[in-house]
């Protein structure tokens, strides 16, 4: 048995034994010095540095691993997706929204052209792939932000609401500088080419479609935000598994 | 007319099928149950056929994609069974919204189901985890199960396409409650807590990210085996525990010590004086404590102190019996000390061989000393018989024989020669009665104490002087040459022995004493004395020679250490101061007991000879 099973069982046994014999002041005592030494020994063992992060193994900075950012990145877009799909049923359950009538028009990502099939997917290189998310995640920056201060306003959804939408407009925008991190540091390590260039202005991107997105209601927001962040997060899992695959693929 | 004939038969037809009950109807309109996706890649749909309207239906599947106005019939209606439509890799899109309608079609219409929206990617349930094997390991003495399985091999886990996470569940064969254990995304899993000799179950289901639950693995199961409980924690609950005990005891044993200790060690009682009260030495008042001390009866007060005092007569015979007495005695001992040891006393021989006291040879000493002691346990007890007579006082030969030192055994032989002598009982009681000659004033005073009565000291040669009161008249016609009985204290013992020198020494201030024989106790209990050979008139005189021819009375000790003895010869028979005597009857035998005296004639004096009394009286030696 490891140290820790037989130092507790130790504990207990003298808590016991102290407990009985003296009354319960004694052991009163004795539970808060065990928790004291629980506490000590705790935070010993759970004690981590809090470098930030960076891809660079500068100094002052905790350099991860590609595998470290790419499963905080996949972590980061599957709690995302979870927000987004928990907005999009308290949507869909909503008497006064007509449900029928869904999807009628395109996202405003649509023409972004994503692949539809594990086979697509993966015939889709990685820098392509990479930038396909890259567009996705600048795509709905400004969508989302709008979207959570329309709803503020809207007697329907109520503050647990408001503030996941504000949670899923913010985790867009640090989702989007992860990945940007891990296509730097790909590029570095040379996975990819250095053909995903600075995507600092989604203009760039989506140039024309910068109004599309003001005509669609807010139920469509959602059922679209919630299909493109699966697809964010299945791409990013797609590469992992090509580029890291010896963790958990 | 024809015409009119078609008609006719279709009204006929109508009217017929109404008689017959049954109604065609166009069908009844379908629903879409479910559709599913295994893996990702195809999916499947199904739908429950509404009544067919007695017709033949047919259904079919209609499908539009988002983005996409065009609408398809599904591809493949058998794959999947009855009433399913199977869509393939290449009809399958994700991420693209399915409205599907299925209609229902027979002779008499069509029926729409009601539309479907579907995306591939929220109905995906994967198959169940395949191969699923459970084994049982240890872990330091405790056995474990292991689970491990592999996803379903349609799944695409290792591209990433798929991301599966499991749940395990357990229970024992004869329970009906499972126990479910997440597993996430491992492959493996441990499930402790087992019982001994249990069999478990296991099962295992999968499911994505965001899809459905697949169903549940086949059962495994698993048989653990016995095993024993070792732990360390155990031990040490084991060792809190009895050192908890322990001081339990201990901390009892404290609380109890004191009974325990006088349990076992039970306090030493300290000396109590009876009546004596220790809070008076504790106060302190020495009176008190000293008058307490006094009992009322104690000293005992129960009798005089005389009583205590041994008052013992002390017996003596004259000078040469004693001497003869003594010689003879020597010579007993000699004797028997010749008889086994190399022993030659010549005086012993000699003894022997003259006309002593003892007339037997020494060999024939051994053979009457039983005899002797015999029969002087006989004279004692008669002699007792008849001293209890005289002084009312229960003999106590215990004590007489505590005070009798060597008398006795001077005593024994003298029966015997009482008996060669006379051959008479009564002659035979011989006792020898100290001659108070010496001591006039002693006679008179000898201890006389009124209402005496306890007298115990009457020992077989001592007569106490109590006898001597009560029969005064017993003694007093002894006139000077009196015998009488005399009383000694215990401090007049060395008296007693003293034995007088020769002639020479005659100081009446002497306490020397003399024996007298007592010949016997006449019926009227008498003591008869023998008379005193060779002192006839003299009262106060020297030291009498013993009768018999075998005392010999010590004249003298030479330069050499020598005891000389004297032996004097009593003609005078007739001259003998028979009044000095009590009522003895004077025979001549016994005057002429004496010995030619040979004057100045030594004898060698025997180291057994002489007796601890004249050990006394001659310090010389």
């Amino acid at each position: 048995m490891n140290p820790i099973t037989l130092f507790n069982a130790t504990i207990f046994s003298f808590i016991t034994f102290l407990c009985c014999s003296l009354g319960l002041l004694s052991l009163l005592v004795s539970v808060v010095w065990v928790v004291l030494v629980y506490l000590l020994f705790c935070s010993r063992l759970l004690s981590v540095g809090a470098a930030p992060i960076c891809t660079n193994a500068q100094a002052g900075c905790h350099a991860l691993s590609l595998a470290n950012l790419f499963d905080r990145v996949i972590q980061h877009s599957a709690r995302m997706h979870g927000i987004s799909n928990d907005l999009h049923s308290e949507f869909y359950f909503l008497p006064s929204k007509n449900q029928i009538g869904r999807v009628s028009r395109n996202c405003h990502t649509s023409n972004i052209f994503t692949p539809n099939g594990k086979e697509n997917a993966q015939r889709m290189a990685r820098e392509e792939l990479t930038e396909v998310i890259l567009k996705l995640l600048v795509a709905w920056r400004d969508p989302l932000w709008h979207f959570q201060q329309s709803i503020a306003h809207h007697h329907d959804f109520n503050n647990f609401s408001t503030n996941k939408a504000l949670e899923m407009s913010d985790m867009v925008h640090e989702l989007r500088k992860g990945v940007e991190k891990v296509a730097e540091k790909m590029q570095m390590m040379g996975i990819i080419s250095n053909s995903v260039s600075s995507l600092a202005s989604p203009e760039v991107l989506m140039p024309s479609d910068s109004a599309e997105w003001r005509l669609m209601k807010d139920y469509d927001l959602l059922y679209c935000f919630r299909r493109d962040s699966n697809k964010v997060q299945n791409y990013l899992k797609i590469l992992k598994c090509r580029i890291v695959p010896e963790h958990g693929c | 007319m024809r015409k009119v004939l078609e008609v006719i038969l279709l009204l006929l037809l109508l009217v017929f099928t109404h008689a017959k009950g049954t109604r065609y109807s166009p069908p009844g309109k379908p629903a879409l149950t479910r559709c599913r996706s295994p893996e990702k890649e195809t999916f499947t749909c199904w739908w429950e056929p509404g009544s067919d309207g007695g017709l033949p239906t047919t259904y079919a599947l209609y499908y539009r994609k988002e983005s996409s106005d065009t609408v398809n019939e599904c591809p493949d209606y058998r794959t999947a069974g009855e009433n399913s439509c199977f869509f393939n890799k290449n009809d399958t899109s994700i991420w693209v919204n399915y409205n599907i309608t299925v209609v229902a079609t027979n002779a008499l219409g069509r029926t729409f189901s009601d539309p479907v929206d579907i995306d591939v990617v929220y109905i995906v349930k994967p198959n169940p985890p395949e191969q699923v094997a459970v084994t049982v390991m240890e872990d330091k003495g405790w056995p474990f199960i292991r689970v491990s399985w592999e996803p379903p091999h349609k799944a695409d886990t290792r591209s990433g396409w798929i991301t599966l996470m499991y749940e395990i569940r357990v229970k024992l064969e004869e329970e009906n409650d499972w126990e479910t254990h997440l597993a996430g995304q491992q492959k493996m899993f441990n499930i402790f807590s087992l019982r001994s000799g249990g069999t478990y179950l296991v099962q295992v289901r999968c499911k994505p990210d965001h899809g459905f639950w697949s169903e549940w693995s086949s059962s495994s199961y698993v048989k653990v085996p016995d095993y024993f409980h070792r732990e360390k924690s155990v031990w040490i609950l084991i060792t809190v525990f009895c050192a908890f005990i322990f001081l339990i005891v201990t901390w009892l044993l404290h609380m109890n010590s004191r009974s325990l200790k006088h349990f076992i060690l039970p306090p030493v009682p300290g000396p109590k004086i009876k009546g004596f009260d220790k809070q008076l030495l504790k106060n302190g008042k020495s009176e008190e404590v000293f008058s307490a001390l006094v009992v009322s009866d104690f000293p005992p007060k129960s009798s005089n102190y005389e009583d205590l005092l041994v008052e013992y007569l002390e017996v003596y015979i004259p000078e040469e019996q004693e001497l003869m007495l003594e010689k003879s005695m020597d010579l007993d001992v000699s004797c028997l000390k010749s008889e086994g040891s190399t022993s030659d006393s010549d005086s012993g021989r000699g003894s022997c061989d003259s006309h002593t006291l003892l007339m037997h040879k020494c060999d024939g000493v051994k053979e009457g000393r039983e005899r002797q002691a015999e029969e002087a346990r006989r004279h004692q007890k008669d002699w007792k018989e008849e001293a209890s007579t005289y002084s009312n006082v229960d003999s106590s030969p215990d004590m007489s024989s505590g005070r009798v030192k060597t008398w006795p055994s001077v005593f024994s032989p003298l029966p015997r020669y009482s008996s060669n002598q006379q051959g008479s009982l009564e002659t035979a009681k011989q006792h020898y009665l100290s001659d108070s000659l010496f001591r006039p004033s002693s006679t008179s005073s000898c201890h006389t104490q009124p209402g005496h009565g306890a007298t115990e000291a009457l020992g077989p040669s001592y007569w106490e002087c109590g006898l001597s009161n009560k029969q005064p008249h017993l003694l007093h016609p002894q006139g000077q040459a009196q015998r009488q009985l005399q009383a000694h204290s215990d401090d007049n013992i060395s008296s007693i022995g003293r034995k007088p020198t020769p002639a020479g020494l005659p100081s009446p201030a002497l306490r020397s004493t003399e024996y007298v024989e007592v010949q016997r106790v006449n019926e009227e209990d008498m003591v008869l004395l023998q008379p005193v050979s060779g002192r006839c008139g003299d009262v106060e005189g020297y030291p009498q020679v013993p009768h018999g021819e075998d005392y010999s009375k010590v004249k003298g000790v030479d330069g050499d250490n020598m005891l000389l003895l004297q032996r004097e010869v009593r003609e005078e028979t007739g001259n003998c101061d028979t009044p000095s005597t009590v009522a003895t009857t004077q025979k001549p035998t016994t005057c002429i007991h004496s010995a030619m005296p040979v004057q100045g004639e030594a004898v060698l004096g025997v180291n057994g000879y002489v007796d601890t009394a004249t050990v006394f009286t001659l310090p010389t030696y």
